[in-house]
Formats: structure tokens, sequence, C-alpha cells
């Protein structure tokens, strides 16, 4: 189903989503796009944010349950998850939710990622703006989004073209009437040029592409680049197909058990209880995250591990090289 | 979920936060991707900085002791306690009986409040916080050389210099921001020039690694001059146009040859002279220190040996060049700032010289007498001569050295109110213990080690009854008679802008992502990158020379190791925080001694050994872990373990110029346990 949706109305739209569940969208906080509650804020499209939507899949700090001690005796409460729409989430980040699908998809199945994930409607975007780390052409990860969304909107002229991709999609389209007209041929053919341009704006860089990472990865010293890594885990927080963590329990006797996002690159990660560790050095450390993205991912999911949004080269606090993993002077 | 701007709450960087606020908890924090320093990028204690907020240890509400125990009281009872307990020691004993200790982890409002309440409520100067342990010497020194005891330039300058001299400062772990920039420039083509006993990450990446015993700065820093003067490497022009003095230091380091400072430092001749070339010759040099240079009977005379090496070199004024002190908390530089210190009002009014004008705009007496330091204020305690003491987010049980005479002198005293967010081993033993709210639980503004000020943001509700320093401040400044009817952390900064000319433009409206660095002296001043760019505050810099003198306490037979401590990158501090961010706790869980392999082998000790360090003050039980980052002779204790307090074995002896105890040296020995 296709349909048109006016600009001025994308607010009012939102307004009347937000009735019923919490409608996360893209906006602005002291400058910087940020994925957040929408309570009327300016809408923020003109490119992605730096930590990606995941964060409401699995968040960085996530209550499994809380425990109540009463005469020895433990009670548990899972608290329920949110009712959510996430809106604006582009292509990059949508095939990371279809790897992350798959992997906590595996037996035995991650509820508490499935309940967030089945409660959650994706309104995606096509991403007619990428950013200057960006190459999710070479990584056949956008920018045009292929599925997954319930709702996919593209920005036209005056407005947004609407696609839905699943039943909660059409409803969103069948519930509200007064804000969406009938699609046109002309806002098809409309959408394909953005589409077109936003691809020729997306450099070619083969060197990120998978086949040439995994050269690259050959060839690295990485000893060499863990003596450069200042270990502050960013690369693994901000990465969308990222998604190890950690368990921990809060409060004696009452309290909640946590599952917080952890990261493969501090020591603690691998190391076990007795001391010994698998994965000793930096460079061990980091190749192991490369490994995880380049091989184990693609071969356990058929997905990519990496889908080009270059998050990790912003924020990587060495300013490595992630691609070519030369060693800088 | 609500996103809030704010600012990181350890170290000196000073990075922009944004706090992940749902259902009245933090959930997560991410960088502020458009901050003028930080640029969307955080070290690992930054991306879990909201962590401990929540923690189930929290102070909820007003203690009292009773006895052996504390019991819940009103914030009524608690401040009405404490106020006429510190009034009452104040009648019967003088003033000066009583103290404040005020915190680098609170914000400048807070700094400013608690320094105003010692000196207009209390009637005291006596009023002292952390930076008495780390920057007090480069305030001291910084203020008689340049007149202005901060870091000279903007952090990202570093990456636009052509030399860094980086010297007592394992900046990786202690500053991974500054060591960010410090790295883009080697990647530039910088020379790094590491000096520090121990091999640190930033000393593998160095072109020269300079490894001195502890404890002899001066002897090869004035060699360094010494070369750099008989290679004619100085610039004659930047000395005579804006110095003074330089004749004194050339004719007191012409004696300090590479040979005579190797002999006493143990560094090679030839690479002392390989340094001096790569730093004299560079055309934009800077130099970054931090604990290892300022924690010394000698603290004061070492940042001035630095002082006279940057200005003999020019190397100060301009971007990429100027001596960096980093400091450690978030802000101990706004604190100092605030003038919660005994002998200088805000904005470093000297007690002595502006004491008036405070009088006039406070409208009440003030007493005229520089107070007691942090270290002479428990000096003081085990003397009887200071009785009552309010500590606000200090644990100096922990974090001051020689804690036998710590808890000796805190014992002594009749009265001792503290107020923190967690129990620590200081509220153990306090009268009355005051609920604070966390950084992410009020409004305010924090001064990082680059002279940027920025706000934080109530993000979410303090627990319990914890309530910011700021109302406990005012309350209690009410209770002493002095008008603190303040309605928000901005009107105290209004307040602090009248009053302080680096701050005279500073308004909340103009706090945005880039904050401003002062001085910042009115409403349309853009504030201040780089320092003494034309001229110095005192008009002409001032070179002064020092001489090198041995630490206080040499190891010897009895005792035939050096000990120095520090800090770890997963922890901070006394670890309150730190030590409740689940990740953190993990990565680092327990104390461990770092011994060299060539000691170890010789004391029979191996790796994750229980062994016990004793020094002349008490004993402590870690495990030791060998490593050849350690140079033969030395060991290194991380201060943030409770059940090992590195503090227990080092000594109160202090620098006579700044007060500030020698963490960095003490001869200890090793054995297994």
């Amino acid at each position: 189903m296709r349909a048109f949706l006016p600009g001025d109305r994308l607010k009012s739209l939102l307004t009347a989503l937000g009735t019923h569940m919490d409608v996360v969208a893209p906006q602005l906080v002291e400058g910087a796009v940020v994925f957040a509650s929408w309570k009327g804020q300016e809408i923020a499209l003109q490119e992605n944010s730096l930590l990606p939507p995941l964060e409401f899949l699995l968040p960085q700090r996530d209550v499994l349950f809380r425990y109540t001690q009463d005469s020895g005796r433990y009670s548990f409460v899972e608290p329920s998850a949110k009712f959510r729409l996430i809106f604006g989430i582009r292509s990059c980040d949508l095939c990371a939710v279809a790897a992350l699908d798959k992997i906590f998809g595996s037996a035995p199945a991650d509820h508490p990622y499935f309940d967030k994930r089945r409660s959650t409607v994706l309104v995606a975007l096509n991403c007619t703006r990428p950013g200057e780390n960006c190459f999710c052409s070479s990584s056949g990860s956008g920018p045009e989004c292929q599925d997954l969304f319930d709702l996919l909107l593209t920005e036209i002229r005056d407005g947004y073209l609407a696609e839905t991709g699943s039943p909660a999609g059409i409803m969103i389209l069948k519930e509200h009437p007064d804000l969406f007209l009938d699609a046109q041929e002309s806002h098809l053919a409309e959408k394909r040029d953005v589409l077109r341009n936003a691809n020729s704006a997306l450099p070619v860089r083969e060197e990120r592409s998978a086949a040439n990472v995994r050269v690259a990865m050959e060839k690295a010293d990485w000893d060499a680049l863990g003596l450069q890594c200042l270990n502050c885990g960013s690369c693994t927080f901000v990465c969308p197909v990222c998604h190890c963590f950690s368990i921990f329990d809060a409060g004696v006797p009452d309290g909640e058990r946590l599952r917080c996002r952890d990261t493969c690159l501090l020591s603690g990660f691998s190391r076990m209880a007795g001391g010994a560790n698998p994965r000793i050095s930096q460079g061990e450390r980091l190749h192991n995250w490369y490994l995880d993205k380049f091989e184990y991912i693609p071969q356990k999911t058929g997905l990519a591990g990496c889908v080009g949004c270059g998050r990790c080269s912003r924020v990587c606090l060495a300013q490595m090289d992630r691609w070519s993993l030369e060693v800088g002077r | 979920m609500e996103k809030v701007h704010t600012t990181c709450i350890y170290c000196g960087c000073g990075c922009g936060l944004i706090l992940h606020v749902e259902d009245g908890r933090v959930m997560g924090a991410s960088p502020s991707p458009l901050h003028p320093m930080s640029r969307g990028r955080l070290c690992i204690k930054g991306w879990l900085a909201g962590e401990f907020v929540n923690h189930p240890d929290r102070l909820r509400h007003p203690l009292v002791r009773d006895g052996e125990r504390f019991v819940r009281a009103t914030w009524e009872e608690a401040l009405s306690f404490t106020a006429a307990s510190l009034k009452a020691i104040g009648q019967e004993f003088g003033a000066d009986g009583v103290g404040v200790l005020t915190s680098a982890k609170g914000t400048n409002e807070e700094n400013y409040l608690l320094m105003k309440l010692a000196r207009a409520g209390l009637k005291t100067n006596n009023v002292d916080h952390v930076a008495r342990l780390c920057h007090a010497p480069t305030v001291a020194a910084l203020s008689y050389a340049f007149g202005s005891g901060a870091m000279t330039d903007s952090i990202s300058s570093l990456a636009r210099s052509d030399a860094i001299l980086i010297v007592g400062s394992n900046t990786t772990e202690q500053h991974p921001l500054v060591a960010s920039y410090i790295l883009q420039a080697r990647a530039n083509g910088a020379k790094l020039i590491v000096v520090d006993p121990r091999k640190t990450q930033l000393a593998k990446l160095a072109d020269l690694h300079l490894r001195p015993r502890p404890g002899t700065d001066i002897a090869w820093i004035n060699a360094l001059l010494h070369v750099i003067i008989r290679e004619s490497l100085h610039d004659k022009e930047f000395i005579d146009a804006r110095t003074d003095g330089f004749e004194a230091v050339r004719q007191a380091v012409s004696s300090c040859t590479p040979d005579w400072a190797g002999a006493i430092s143990g560094i090679e001749k030839g690479d002392l002279e390989k340094a001096a070339r790569i730093f004299g010759s560079a055309e934009k040099g800077a130099v970054v220190y931090a604990m290892g240079i300022t924690q010394h009977t000698v603290g004061t005379d070492n940042v001035q040996a630095l002082a006279n090496l940057v200005l003999a070199t020019g190397n100060i004024g301009r971007e990429g060049t100027g001596l960096c002190p980093l400091r450690g908390h978030q802000n101990v530089q706004g604190a100092c700032d605030m003038g919660a210190l005994p002998d200088l009002y805000c904005g470093y009014q000297k007690v002595q010289l502006s004491r008036q004008r405070f009088e006039q705009a406070w409208g009440t007496e003030l007493p005229d007498r520089p107070g007691l330091t942090a270290l002479e204020m428990l000096s003081a305690a085990e003397e009887g001569k200071l009785r009552g003491l309010f500590i606000v987010g200090e644990n100096p049980m922990m974090s001051y050295p020689d804690s036998g005479r710590v808890r000796k002198a805190l014992d002594c005293l009749e009265f001792l109110a503290v107020c923190d967010i967690f129990p620590t081993e200081t509220t153990e033993l306090a009268d009355v213990i005051l609920p604070a709210a966390s950084f992410a639980e009020k409004d305010g503004t924090f001064t990082s080690t680059e002279r940027r000020i920025q706000r934080i943001r109530r993000a979410l509700d303090p627990p319990g009854e914890a309530r910011p320093e700021i109302e406990i401040a005012s309350d209690l400044l009410q209770r002493l008679g002095v008008p603190a009817d303040y309605a928000s952390a901005a009107e105290v900064m209004e307040e602090i802008s009248t009053l302080s000319a680096q701050y005279g433009g500073v308004h909340y409206d103009r706090l945005g992502v880039n904050g401003l660095q002062w001085p910042c002296p009115s409403r349309n001043h853009p504030g201040t990158g780089t320092l003494h760019a034309e001229s110095f505050p005192i008009g002409r810099a001032r070179f002064r020379a020092v001489e090198h003198r041995e630490p206080h306490e040499m190891a010897d037979g009895e005792y035939p190791l050096t000990l120095s401590t520090g800090r770890s990158l997963y922890h901070f501090h006394t670890g309150t925080m730190t030590r409740r961010t689940s990740l953190l706790d993990r990565e680092v869980p327990t104390p461990v001694v770092d011994i060299s392999p060539e000691d170890a082998k010789l004391l029979q000790i191996r790796g994750g050994q229980t062994v016990i360090v004793e020094t002349r003050r008490g004993s402590i039980r870690l495990e030791a872990r060998v490593t050849d980052s350690m140079p033969k002779g030395n060991i290194f204790v991380p201060i943030h373990f409770c059940e090992a307090p590195a503090n227990a074995l080092t000594a109160q002896t202090l620098d006579p110029q700044s007060k500030i105890p020698e963490y960095k040296v003490s001869a200890a020995r090793i054995r297994r346990a």
C-alpha cells in the first residue's frame, strides 16, 4: 500500500500515534541528532544519529526483572516492554536489526530482546542524505530500505511517500485517512530520483567492502594496532550490529537483575574466573572484533556483520583507520 | 526516553555527555557529537558515566549519629544540628576552630556557596579542597610565573604541536581525550617525549622515553634547559620581550650538565641531549604534566622548572604550545576558580587584598587572616585547635596521605558533618551525614582543565530526600545569618560573575554546547582559548631558578623500594562511583601492586601471589603483578581500593610552598604474605 503524507502533517501523525505508544523520533540535543521520545520537538532528519536507534531494542542498561526477598523467599517481577514506535530508522540500522533478529532468534531465543522487538513499530526512512563516513552502498545495506520496516517513508518534495511493509504499517495508513493522500505516479518517480541522487552522493568505497577488509585483516599488525587502541569501547557501543552484554545484580536483598551492554574490547570480557584470558592483548581483542563482523556473523547468519554506517570511524578515540587497518605513525 | 545534554563527571577533560533518562532512571549515556573538545567521542568511563546514579547504595535521607549507629533524621534536624554545632564551636574556640572541605566533584555554584559559607557564615578562611592534593603547586607556581594557574591552551590545540613533552602523566589512562589529541599530533608528525619511571602506553608510542628515578625532576629539567641554552636553542627575542629573571636561571642551570643530571636521575646523558634538541628546536612545543610532577615535596619548584623551560623556548601564547597541567577531577579547576582555597577568594583574589570588596558584596564582616590548608586542618584537629569540620563530597579517609593519621585527626573532632552521594570511609566517622544530589540530578556548571565552563543539567530527581549541595549550603548560610535566597544555580552564577573578573561574562544563557573558556570578562567577550598571547596578567612572565632537592624519604636498607601511587584507567579516585559501575568494577576488580621482574625475582614473588607492602606508616595486603612497565627498585599501588588503601602507606610530608603531600615517593618494602 502506498500513500502520500504532506510534510506539514508529519507532526500531526506522530502526535496521533503518540496517544497510544511511545513515539521515538530523531531530534536535536545541543545541535546533534539523537533518537529520543518525541513530545512535539522539531524533527531532525538531516543526518543519522551517532548512537543507532537499536538502543531501544537492546538498551545500554535493561532491567530483566526485579527481585524482592520476604522471609527467605524471593519473588520476581518482569517489567513489560513498552509499546513503542521508532520513526526515522534508516536502511543501515534496519539491516542491523535483521542481523540481530537472527542472532537473538537462534535457539534459545532471547526473550527480553523479542519482547521489545515485537512491541516496536519500525517506521523507516530511505536515506536521502548520507553522512560523510557512510558507505552503505559498498556494503550492500543502503541507502534504500529493503524490508523489515512496518512503514517506509521517502522524503520527497512537499512531503513523504509512505509504503507499507507489514500489517502494522497498513494500520497506520488506515487509521489516519485524514492525514494521508493517495500516492501519485509522480511521487514514485520523485522517490526514484532522490534515491538515485543519494546513491551518487555516496562515495564508492571499495576498500571498505567486506572482501577488502578481510584482505586488510590478513595483513594487519594487530599488536601495533592494539598498542594504539585507547580501550574506550566506543566502536562497539555505536555499532548497530554489536550486541554483547553482561548480567549483573544490583541490590541486596532486594534489587534488580540488569543486563548491560558490554564490549569485547575490555580484557574483563573474555577473562575467565581463574584469571586466564584467551584474548590477552588488546590487539587480539581488536582482531576478534573484526573477525566477529567479517567472519563469524556472516557465517552464522548469512548477513553482513558490518552495515557501512561508518560510526566506528567517527568515534574511534585513537583515530585508527578502521578499514585499511594500516598502523599510522 | 529523554536525552539530556550535560558534562562528564570523571576527569578534567570535560567531555560533552548526553544522558539517557527513562522513568526517572539513567538508562545510558552517549557522547555529544558537536562538543568542541570531545567531538562525539568518550572514554570507557564516560560511556558508563550514568550507572552509579541509580545504585541502591545511594544515601537517601539525612542521618545523625546515635552512639555507634546512625538514625534517620529530618533535614530540619540535621541542618539545625549542623549549624548549631559549628556555631557553638566557633563561639567557644574562635571561628578558626572550624573548617570546610569543599568538593572538586561539586559544581562551581556549590563551591562558591560553600566558600561563602566558610567565610561569611562561619567567619573562617579555613576552606580548602582536593586541589591541595593535586594541583596546588600548579596554582602556586604558575600564578608566580605567568599570573594565572591554569592550562595555557586548549586541549585540541595539542594536535597542532610539533613536539610534546609528557611528564608524570599516564595520559592514555587518566585523560584519554587529551591522549587522543597527542596521538593526533603524533600522526601529524610531532615528536613525543615521555618522561615517566613507568613504561606507560604513551611511553611505548613515544619517540623518546626517559625513565628518571622518582623525585629527581628538577635535575633533568634543568639539564634540558642547560643543553638548550648551551646549543643556543632558546628564544632570545621572546625572553627579552616578555620575561624577567632569565639571567638568574641561566646561571643556575649552567652547572646542571647532562652528566650531573644523569647521575642523579639515572637518565642517559645522550637521551637528555636528544630530548633537549627535540624540544628546543620545535616550532611549537607543548608540555603536558600531571601528578607525577606536582605530588612531591618540591612540587611547586617542579612546575616552575617546567615553566622556565617553556618560557626559555618561547613556547607559550600560541596554538600548539604552552604548559598543560591536566586536572584530575571534572571541576577541580572550577573549585580553585571559586576560591575554595584558604588564601584566595573567587577569581584568585587574595584574602588580604580583596577582603573589603567581598565584605561589601556580601554585607558582612569577613576574617582577615588566610586559613589553613586541607592537611593543616587535619594537623590542627590532632592538636585540638580545630574542633569542627564540614566535609562536602570528599573522602579524606581514603584520599589523604597516611590514613592512620587522618583517622586520628577526624576522631579528635568534636563535630564532623559529611555530605556525599554514597556512604564512604569518611561518612562512617561523621556525626551528621547529609545526602547529596549527583551530577545527573542538579543544575550547575563545571570548569574543565582547559578552562571551559560548561553546564550540567538536572535530568532526574535525586533519590529519596537527597538535595543538591546548593540548597544545603544556602540553607546553612541562612541559619548562620547570611542572606542566601537563590532561586537557581543560574542566579548564583550571576553573583559569581560580578565578583570574579574571569567569569565576568559568564551567564547561563550563553552556555551552549561550546561553553565558555575563561577569561571571559564581559557579556560580549567570546572567551579565551589560548592564554598569554599578547601579554601575561602580571605583565612580564617570571623565571625563577630552582634547585634539585631529594625527596623526603629515600629508599634505604630497611625499606629498599620506592613506592608511587596513582590511578587506573577503569577507576576514579576512591572508587565510590566506578566500583559501583558494573563493567568498570569487573575490569579491575581487585588492587594489585606492580613490581618489576628483577625485584620480583630477587624477592621470590610470583605474579598473582598475595604480598604485603609496608612503609613506616602502615601496611596493606594485595596481589602482586609482575610487569616490565615498572623499573627496578620501584613499585606502584593504585589508590582506588579500600581493601588495600594506598594511603595507609603514604606520608604527610608537605611541599613547603603549596602544602601538597608527597604521594609519589615513599620508601617501602614488600614481602610474601
